[in-house]
């Protein structure tokens, strides 16, 4: 893989975007690779901003600031506005229930359904970060294995695991299909 | 070898039941809280004790009383806690007490902002109670596996020089999250060249000799002793006295066991020192980092930069600053204060700079274009206060 992959999370408090980062992180571990990962959020958890910073490589990892993200995967406008200029040539992955994205940016921005298929096929929006997190494994296939990402995506979210699973598919087939 | 993601505050957990602690006591606080959670469950795995305290001054309290009895003992809190520990934080230093004492830092002063991190406790951890005549023993992690290691350290160095030892995180470190691995087996333990040593028990009838010796195990009352120990100036024998000659000896002692073994303290680490930096940046915590992240890009640009890792803060390590060049200090705080020191050690012939940010990191790019303007010989200027908009 490549010397330093970075992933950017970042959304509004209860999406799951500590989650997906710990998920990530935890996959990179698995995966044998050397990982950081920063949370920072106001001091309300819920309603907040919330964004994780994820780094990845075979190598020790100095700075474990993301500033030029291999995937930023935005799930609220306020976060996309904010963190979109780190973008110069990653990827975009946008929730478009929340995002309206810039199309004039020279930049691959891939929209993801996340929240409308977690209501529509399971029911409930908590599903939506493993739609999410579904949806990156197809991206980062050759960094991450699949398999590794949903090992480690059932052991931190404890429950509802039939749930998550069928969301992680889904976000999986959903990226499959662009 | 475990290996696994995990917190800082996970890992200084881990590290000190490997070191043997033995009685936790403190009052939670952001971002430290997660220690007191994880030891209120590792502790009485291993045979060990929990306290929550109503305060953080009786934590520390705790502790002396635990350390005192023969236990390996640790507290944890932030700055609005760490104040508190002034009084017990005395009485550990002056009765020879040893302990570890963890400070998260976050943003300051006073409760300031609880889920970001700063660095505004460097000169507090250098005096962190009144009266003067000691030296402190203070390390700085800036990763998740060095927070393991430094306190491991920090129990190890705690009874060798029979004193506190402060952990000087910070929030990156102890919130943030990070590949870890920890060793299960001696073998392993060796490996990480970590040591352990178990609490010993001071012999009398001489508790506190004068010497700038260390090795001298801990006094641990009711230990076929009749020592005392109390806040005031000690008798060789542990007794309360007013002389002014024992207060010289013992604070002989206090100053020159740390100053006269600073070679067993300082650790540090160095980049592209030995290749004529014009401009060095000095770091310590998780801004060193993206300090040394920069640094190495900057060299591969061919940019005669160098930069200085500090891993033990106080005593503070003079004699690294050798080589004369600008030296640029980049700090977790506005107000300069690691810089000061640079300014006092740098050699004739420096000049020092400052760049300050609180409450996040520094960037790649922001350091880059900072060492770009000073090594061209121009000025830098503070601008922080311009923030951008949500």
């Amino acid at each position: 893989m490549a010397r330093r992959t970075e992933v950017l999370v970042s959304g509004f408090g209860g999406q799951g975007v500590v989650r997906i980062g710990q998920t990530l992180s935890t996959a990179a571990v698995y995966q044998g690779l050397h990982t950081t990962m920063l949370v920072s959020h106001g001091t309300e958890t819920r309603g907040g901003y919330v964004r994780t910073q994820v780094v990845m490589s075979p190598e020790n990892i100095d700075s474990p600031v993301v500033e030029n993200p291999a995937y930023f995967v935005a799930l609220s406008k306020a976060a996309y506005h904010r963190f979109i200029d780190l973008v110069k040539v990653g990827t975009v992955i946008y929730d478009p229930a929340y995002v309206e994205p810039d199309q004039s940016r020279p930049i691959k921005q891939v929209p993801l359904a996340a929240r409308d298929t977690a209501v529509q096929e399971l029911g409930r929006e908590l599903y939506a970060n493993a739609v999410v997190l579904g949806a990156m494994a197809r991206m980062m296939a050759g960094l991450v294995d699949k398999e590794n990402i949903l090992k480690a995506m059932l052991e931190r979210i404890p429950r509802f695991h039939a749930e998550n699973k069928k969301a992680f598919e889904l976000g999986y087939a959903l990226v499959a299909k662009e | 070898m475990r290996r696994t993601l995990d917190t800082g505050n996970a890992a200084i957990t881990e590290g000190a039941i490997l070191a043997g602690c033995s009685l936790f006591a403190g009052y939670p606080i952001t971002p430290a809280t997660e220690i007191a959670e994880n030891m209120s469950r590792r502790l009485p795995q291993v045979g060990g004790y929990y306290v929550q305290a109503e305060d953080e001054l009786t934590a520390l309290h705790i502790c002396i009383g635990g350390s005192l009895g023969g236990l390996k003992t640790m507290t944890a809190t932030s700055g609005p806690g760490f104040i508190l520990y002034a009084d017990p934080l005395g009485w550990a230093l002056g009765s020879e007490i040893p302990l570890v004492v963890v400070n998260a830092q976050r943003v300051g002063p006073v409760s300031g902002i609880t889920g970001a991190p700063g660095q505004g406790e460097f000169y507090m951890s250098r005096y962190p109670t009144q009266g003067g005549n000691y030296e402190t023993i203070v390390l700085a992690p800036n990763s998740v596996q060095e927070a393991f290691s430094i306190t491991v350290e920090a129990f190890y160095l705690a009874e060798r020089f029979r004193m506190p030892v402060i952990i000087l995180a910070d929030q990156l470190v102890t919130d943030g999250w990070e590949s870890l691995s920890i060793p299960e087996t001696p073998a392993e333990l060796e490996a990480m060249r970590l040591k352990v040593i178990p609490r010993r028990v001071k012999e009398g009838p001489e508790f506190y000799p004068c010497t700038d010796a260390i090795d001298i195990p801990p006094v641990v009352l009711g230990h076929n002793t009749g020592a005392a120990c109390s806040d005031w100036t000690p008798t060789p024998e542990g007794y309360d006295t007013e002389e002014v000659d024992f207060q010289h000896q013992h604070a002989y002692r206090l100053i020159y066991k740390v100053r006269n073994n600073k070679d067993l303290i300082t650790r540090y680490e160095s980049y592209f020192m030995d290749d004529n930096p014009e401009l060095i940046l000095v770091a310590y915590g998780s801004p060193s980092r993206v300090v040394v992240s920069a640094v190495k890009q900057a060299r591969e640009k061919g940019w005669k930069v160098g930069a200085l890792r500090l891993i033990s803060l106080w005593p503070f390590p003079d004699e690294i600053f050798k080589v004369p060049a600008k030296y640029l200090s980049v700090e977790l705080n506005y107000d300069g204060q690691l810089v000061r020191e640079v300014q006092r050690a740098m050699p004739a012939g420096s000049e020092v700079h400052f760049f300050g940010k609180c409450g996040e990191l520094p960037t790649v790019a922001e350091l880059e274009e900072l060492m770009q303007a000073l090594l061209a010989g121009k000025g830098i200027k503070a601008r922080n206060w311009e923030w951008e908009a949500w």
